[in-house]
């Protein structure tokens, strides 16, 4: 299939929501999806009557019924569910983008809501959570290998990533941090970002507690409780709405060439430990948009960690396998570099909505509103959760 | 070590990864494999991804590996494993691209490609992990981090 995509600019992001981020919500996550979605809704200047489908995230507790039932949708007629994990949130657009070019529904609600601070830390590693005396593993989850040494949290598994990076290609500690210190400062511009008012300097960074070497505390995304929404419509549609639309270049998800079952664990039975599902979306986005890495004028790039962010860089094609930690040093990721990132703090310093934030704030740099913008932003990569698998989306201006 | 009464224990009766824990409890390492094409199945699961056959069975391989990598956890997160411990990450030198995970208690000097012997630690009535223990490294230097050994 040479080309690009067919639906190529045809659908768009209409609305964006999100509630406060912080580490005790007081709400249940059913709320709030309802009021993130409900932020959506109106910013994309529709009525609750407007909206007939509903995509959620499979780690998410509230179901698409809940959504319904919740806010009242008298018109639903399509739901669906994405994942796996933080790998959803870009391919629940493209899910929608999909139903809605299918004829399935006109206004679909995206969305993803959690008590990720006070209620399940998926940083403590869930599933062991949820063992408890059990036997853990079996039903081709694989944890059986895994938990019994201690191995139980994402922030392990990429510290082995790390370390193995580090060796390979001489990759510092300095150059993690580099990624760190641009997200903070995005943060710290940003009034709805948890660490909006606080300032990481490289001696803090150095200075904060080891908890997976190589990887220190502020290596670590920000467990939050919150919610965020967006709707997706056609081109056409949006474009009568009160906010100037994110049109969808292309959209991709992808698992590489070599699948792994579980969650994330596995990926560390993969032939290339340093090589994740992105290198094989980012080819596919790329194709679907017609577009390359020099096109990009900014991007959201998913950070459950900061070593997450350095292998994406090298996936996406920013630079060669190898060269993430110079070309993180190098202050290209800073606001006046070639490849300004995660300019609303990212999961890092902003809240960790397991990649959601993340496509609103794409949105807001195409509309021209984002609290650190990128002048002329036209084309904004967003990419989701790895290492299980993968999805991206290109999104540009009108 | 001892297993911690906390610690969780790996199911050893599932019908892709059982045989695993099976040949464990009998101080042993071995690993799924197709009958028809040879190709090693791991992590174990019947069909083979390569020939698609759904005959295979357990392969006994040599409890000898390369460390691949490993992170030496500083933080609590589960009172089965207090801090600090170590996390290795094993390529098993019989089957290329296999790879398995163990238990260090504490933080042992380490270097990336170290040669590592698989141990065998019963935990439970019948039920035994398969663990690695570093060999004497064949590089050695000041720092593991200043090495880059020839992972190929
Ligand atoms: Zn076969």
């Amino acid at each position: 299939m040479s080309g690009g995509w067919s639906l190529r600019d045809q659908y768009a992001i209409s609305g964006v929501g999100a509630t406060d981020f912080s580490r005790d919500s007081g709400r249940t996550p059913l709320t709030l999806a309802c009021e993130a979605s409900l932020a959506a809704i109106a910013d994309a200047g529709l009525a609750v009557e407007d909206i007939d489908g509903v995509v959620r995230a499979d780690y998410d507790s509230v179901q698409p019924g809940d959504l319904a039932h919740g806010l009242g949708l008298p018109n639903l007629r399509y739901w669906g569910t994405s994942g796996i994990g933080g790998a959803a949130p870009c391919g629940m657009v493209g899910q929608a983008v999909a139903a809605v070019a299918a004829g399935l529904a006109t206004n679909i609600v995206v969305f993803r809501a959690l008590n990720g601070r006070s209620g399940l830390r998926l940083g403590r590693g869930s599933a062991v959570q949820r063992a408890a005396s059990r036997p853990v593993g079996g039903n081709g989850g694989y944890e059986e290998f895994f938990l019994p040494y201690g191995l139980i949290a994402p922030g392990q598994m990429f510290a082995l990533l790390a370390r193995r990076h580090m060796a390979e290609f001489g990759t510092a500690a300095e150059d993690l941090r580099a990624i760190a210190l641009v997200a903070r400062r995005r943060a710290n511009a940003n009034p709805a970002a948890q660490m909006c008012a606080r300032p990481l300097t490289e001696a803090d960074y150095e200075g904060a507690r080891m908890i997976s070497e190589p990887l220190r505390l502020f290596d670590f995304c920000l467990e939050t409780d919150g919610a965020c929404a967006v709707v997706v419509t056609s081109t056409e549609r949006a474009l009568d709405g009160p906010n100037p639309p994110a049109l969808v270049r292309a959209v991709a998800q992808g698992s590489g060439p070599r699948p792994q079952a579980g969650t994330f664990l596995t990926a560390l039975m993969r032939d290339e430990l340093l090589t994740q599902p992105s290198a094989a979306v980012a080819e596919l986005l790329y194709q679907r948009g017609g577009l390359g890495p020099a096109d990009i004028d900014v991007a959201q790039l998913y950070d459950c960690f900061t070593i997450t962010v350095l292998l994406q860089l090298e996936d996406y094609g920013f630079c060669a396998k190898g060269e993430g930690g110079p070309f993180a040093s190098s202050g290209a990721l800073d606001l006046d570099g070639s490849l300004p990132f995660n300019t609303a703090g990212g999961n890092l310093s902003e809240g960790y909505l397991h990649g959601m934030s993340h496509v609103l704030e794409g949105v807001r740099q195409i509309r021209g509103t984002s609290t650190s913008q990128v002048t002329g932003a036209r084309t904004c990569l967003v990419t989701s959760g790895i290492p299980a698998a993968t999805s991206a989306l290109l999104l540009r201006a009108a | 070590m001892t297993a911690h009464p906390d610690a969780p224990v790996p199911v050893t009766t599932d019908l892709d990864t059982g045989g695993f824990w099976q040949a464990a409890a009998h101080n042993r390492l071995a690993l799924r494999a197709c009958l028809d094409c040879g190709t090693v199945l791991h992590l174990p699961k019947v069909m083979c991804h390569r020939c698609r056959s759904t005959r295979s069975g357990w392969r006994e391989i040599e409890p000898v590996g390369t460390l691949a990598s490993w992170t030496v956890v500083r933080a609590a997160l589960h009172p089965a494993f207090p801090p600090p411990y170590t996390i290795v990450l094993v390529e098993l030198d019989a089957a290329p691209g296999a790879r398995l995970i163990g238990y260090l208690d504490g933080a042992p000097d380490l270097a990336m490609g170290q040669p590592m012997r698989a141990t065998f630690q019963q935990v439970r009535d019948q039920v035994t992990l398969v663990q690695w223990s570093p060999l004497p490294a064949v590089i050695s230097g000041p720092s593991p981090d200043s090495l880059v050994p020839d992972l190929s």
